[in-house]
């Protein structure tokens, strides 16, 4: 679900691309240094995820991942997913260049709230971690689907209608992202639970970079 | 070049030209009824206005093929990232020092 050149209103690709820079600074300041490569990696995945197709009847969508984007990350997800879709617009023109602003927002803020979301509710055991990040996963690609159909009311649309029809062109990939998520994140809770610790919490000091 | 290869040389020519199969109505002598000709002709026509669509066809599934990203994109993006993200590491770490 990227958002083309010339769909949305002058308004809101401005307003897109003026938060999606707040945000992206914000985003910015709270990734410690250590954690870049952890960022670079998991960019790269979000990058390739959506050349992942997923043939469903007579149409195909492809993986998002915001959510295991933010599960992993925390707040430095936005930047992640910020770079991600500028490379996909550039490289594969998925979403135009023009509707970055709009498409960083849509999937971004989802990615940071199934962040939070992972965190608070992750718990201590891996099966809790795995279930958590299953849902993370499922969320993050309903919450942009929403986010799609918000964006899509400011160009003249019909809210409900256009968050149904984005929902429902969305259940296979909402189902197999909370599959993908769950089961990646139970992986890294058994072999390498440190990666599953973002930085919703030692954020407070100041930070580089 | 002597005259007489010349000769020889001209001499093939002309019997590769004679060899050659001509268009139609120079393979069917005039003297055809040209009916014949006429359905001759339209079976061609239709043969190379099928052959043209199948090009056509295969054209467009070549550009549709060429609109998709490859490989190359999938590295380019990738080293793109790993890239900045290596040179944010290496300006976070000068300024630490």
């Amino acid at each position: 679900m990227h958002i083309s050149d010339g769909v949305l209103p002058l308004a809101v690709t401005i307003g897109g691309y003026a938060a999606s820079a707040g945000l992206a600074t914000w985003s910015a300041r709270r990734i410690h240094s250590r954690d870049l490569p952890k960022v670079a990696v998991v960019t790269s995945a979000f990058f390739v995820a959506s050349l992942v197709h997923i043939p469903f009847g007579p149409t195909s969508t492809h993986l998002l991942l915001p959510g295991l984007a933010g599960a992993l990350l925390g707040p430095a997800a936005f930047v992640a997913i910020g770079l991600g879709l500028l490379l996909q617009s550039v490289l594969f023109q998925f979403g135009g260049i023009t509707a970055l602003g709009a498409n960083a927002v849509m999937m971004g803020v989802p990615a940071v709230v199934c962040g939070w979301f992972f965190q608070q509710f992750k718990g201590r055991t891996q099966a809790r971690q795995a279930i958590a990040g299953g849902l993370a996963g499922a969320l993050g690609t309903a919450l942009a689907a929403v986010f799609l159909a918000a964006l899509l009311v400011a160009g003249g649309e019909d809210f409900f209608g256009v968050a149904k029809l984005a929902l429902a062109a969305h259940v296979p990939v909402i189902v197999i992202e909370g599959v993908i998520s769950g089961f990646t994140i139970g992986f890294l809770a058994r072999v390498k639970p440190v990666l599953l610790q973002s930085s919703f919490q030692d954020a407070a000091g100041p930070m580089h970079d | 070049m002597t005259k007489l290869q010349k000769g020889l040389v001209m001499g093939l020519l002309c019997f590769s030209l004679a060899g050659l199969s001509g268009p139609l109505w120079a393979q069917n002598p005039p003297e055809d009824s040209t009916g014949e000709i006429i359905a001759l002709l339209k079976e061609q026509n239709s043969a190379l206005s099928a052959d043209l669509r199948r090009i056509q066809r295969e054209i467009a599934a070549l550009r549709a093929d060429l609109d998709k990203p490859g490989i190359k994109d999938v590295f380019a993006g990738i080293g793109y990232i790993f890239g900045l993200f290596g040179a944010a590491a290496f300006a976070a770490s000068r300024r630490r020092e």
